[in-house]
């Protein structure tokens, strides 16, 4: 038991550390959420959007512009750790070192999250409806919570190659689609009111995603990470 | 260059495979007979769900021998695992050309985004990722390494792509109803025997040319090696 809370503190200092670094840099939570919106105003346009859109469309809008201001968010989380050989020490530190996968893999939930989160009144203004929902925000967790779990292992194992730069979005996209697409049906459903008993086998499969991921991240962290 | 002799059963297998591919053509073109609805291009379907299976087939084959090098480090496993990849790719897009062929007659379209189709274009792309992945790093060493890993997680998400798309199908309208090609109709019993038999010739197939294909990695890798 002393060994697992020993665990658990070193993820909060993973966590811990990466929210400093936001605090003080300022450099994922405003590019990822100046990005989403850069994307919905290309999407507008690009797809002659009306502003009274229809729950699905705003959903998918929704997910296209998170997943894609994720990418940013992850690969910035990774190469930080990169510069001066940060990531060195963190690997020095006598921890499991899937504690330090999981601490970067839910500091950078909580920074896509809070994106969504900044992004959904927003929504709701421009498509006028109202978006701050309380099933929509469970999709998102569950949905965010899966993305950012493939998102990390995938930037940690991207960030070895010498096409860094543009090897994640490849990676990540395939292999995130069906976190997409039960997000997005996911929160259409919830958008328009259908019971949550209705959008089950969504959840249940979101939720499968979640497990999944972060048990992969768990096994092959440290297998990506060897040197 | 040193090129070791090719193995004496490998080119036999190399014999048996194209045998029997050209015996299941035979088999395919003249002793099926021609399906009643949807005429002679039904005959497509033999090849084309043999080749599926195939590529479907070495894809797990790949996350296998991935997860093989992971465990015993042995550089060989990362060479048949690179070589399942490569055959794999190439079986998925012979289903996915063999399908639009059928399609485009049946469905009266050549591209439907059914769960069948859509995950096995995913998959292709999944798999040119990895090559991808691959050609950015540096040492063999890594590249089997790093490899592995996306060959397994990539995997695993093909079941759930496809779990996904199906469900998201059964809740929307589906435009144009897909007829299952391989339930849709009842094969007589002559048309079973030609798709079991497409079923194993591209099951050896595909095992001689992962084999062809593994020589040619050793090979590669030796080259190198003496180069150094």
């Amino acid at each position: 038991m002393k060994g697992f809370t020993a665990y658990l503190r070193a993820i909060w200092h993973v966590i811990q550390k990466d929210i400093r670094v936001e605090w003080r840099g300022r450099q994922g939570v405003p590019v990822m959420l100046v990005f989403s919106l850069l994307i919905v105003f290309l999407f507008n346009f690009a797809l002659q959007l009306s502003p009274d859109l229809q729950a699905g469309l705003s959903a998918g809008l929704l997910w296209v512009s998170l997943a894609f201001a994720s990418t940013l968010g992850l690969n910035r989380s990774v190469s930080l750790e990169r510069e001066n050989n940060a990531l060195d020490g963190l690997l020095l530190a006598p921890v499991d070192r899937s504690a330090i996968y999981f601490g970067k893999a839910l500091s950078n939930f909580a920074f896509t999250f809070l994106v969504a989160l900044i992004l959904l009144p927003v929504f709701s203004l421009f498509y006028v409806q109202n978006m701050l929902k309380l099933p929509l925000i469970l999709f998102i967790l569950l949905g965010v919570g899966a993305y950012t779990s493939l998102g990390t292992l995938l930037a940690t194992l991207s960030i070895q190659a010498r096409t860094r730069d543009v090897l994640l979005p490849i990676l990540l996209y395939p292999l995130a689609l069906p976190i997409l697409i039960a997000a997005v049906e996911g929160s259409r459903g919830a958008l328009i009111g259908q019971p949550l008993a209705e959008l089950q086998s969504w959840l249940f499969l979101l939720l499968a995603s979640n497990i999944l991921f972060h048990a992969a991240g768990l096994m092959f962290f440290e297998t990506i990470l060897e040197e | 260059m040193n090129l070791s002799k090719k193995p004496k059963l490998l080119i036999v297998m190399d014999v048996l495979a194209a045998t029997l591919v050209i015996g299941a053509l035979i088999l395919i073109l003249f002793f099926t007979p021609v399906e009643a609805v949807m005429g002679p291009v039904q005959k497509v379907f033999y090849f084309h769900v043999a080749s599926a299976w195939a590529g479907m087939l070495s894809f797990i084959l790949a996350a296998a021998a991935g997860a093989a090098y992971l465990i015993t480090r042995r550089i060989n496993w990362d060479w048949l695992s690179l070589s399942a990849v490569e055959v794999g790719l190439v079986f998925s897009l012979i289903a996915i050309l063999s399908g639009m062929v059928w399609a485009q007659p049946i469905w009266n379209t050549w591209w439907v985004w059914d769960p069948r189709l859509t995950t096995t274009a995913i998959m292709e792309l999944i798999y040119l990722a990895y090559f991808i992945l691959r050609s950015g790093l540096d040492t063999p060493e890594a590249k089997a390494r790093l490899g592995a890993v996306y060959a397994i997680v990539g995997v695993i998400t093909v079941p759930l792509t496809f779990f996904s798309i199906r469900l998201f199908r059964t809740i929307h309208p589906v435009v144009i109803a897909p007829t299952d090609s391989g339930t849709a109709f009842n094969m007589s019993p002559r048309m079973l025997t030609a798709f079991i038999t497409s079923l194993v010739v591209f099951t050896v197939l595909l095992a001689d040319l992962v084999w062809n294909r593994y020589r040619l990695a050793r090979l590669q890798a030796q080259n190198l090696e003496e180069a150094r």
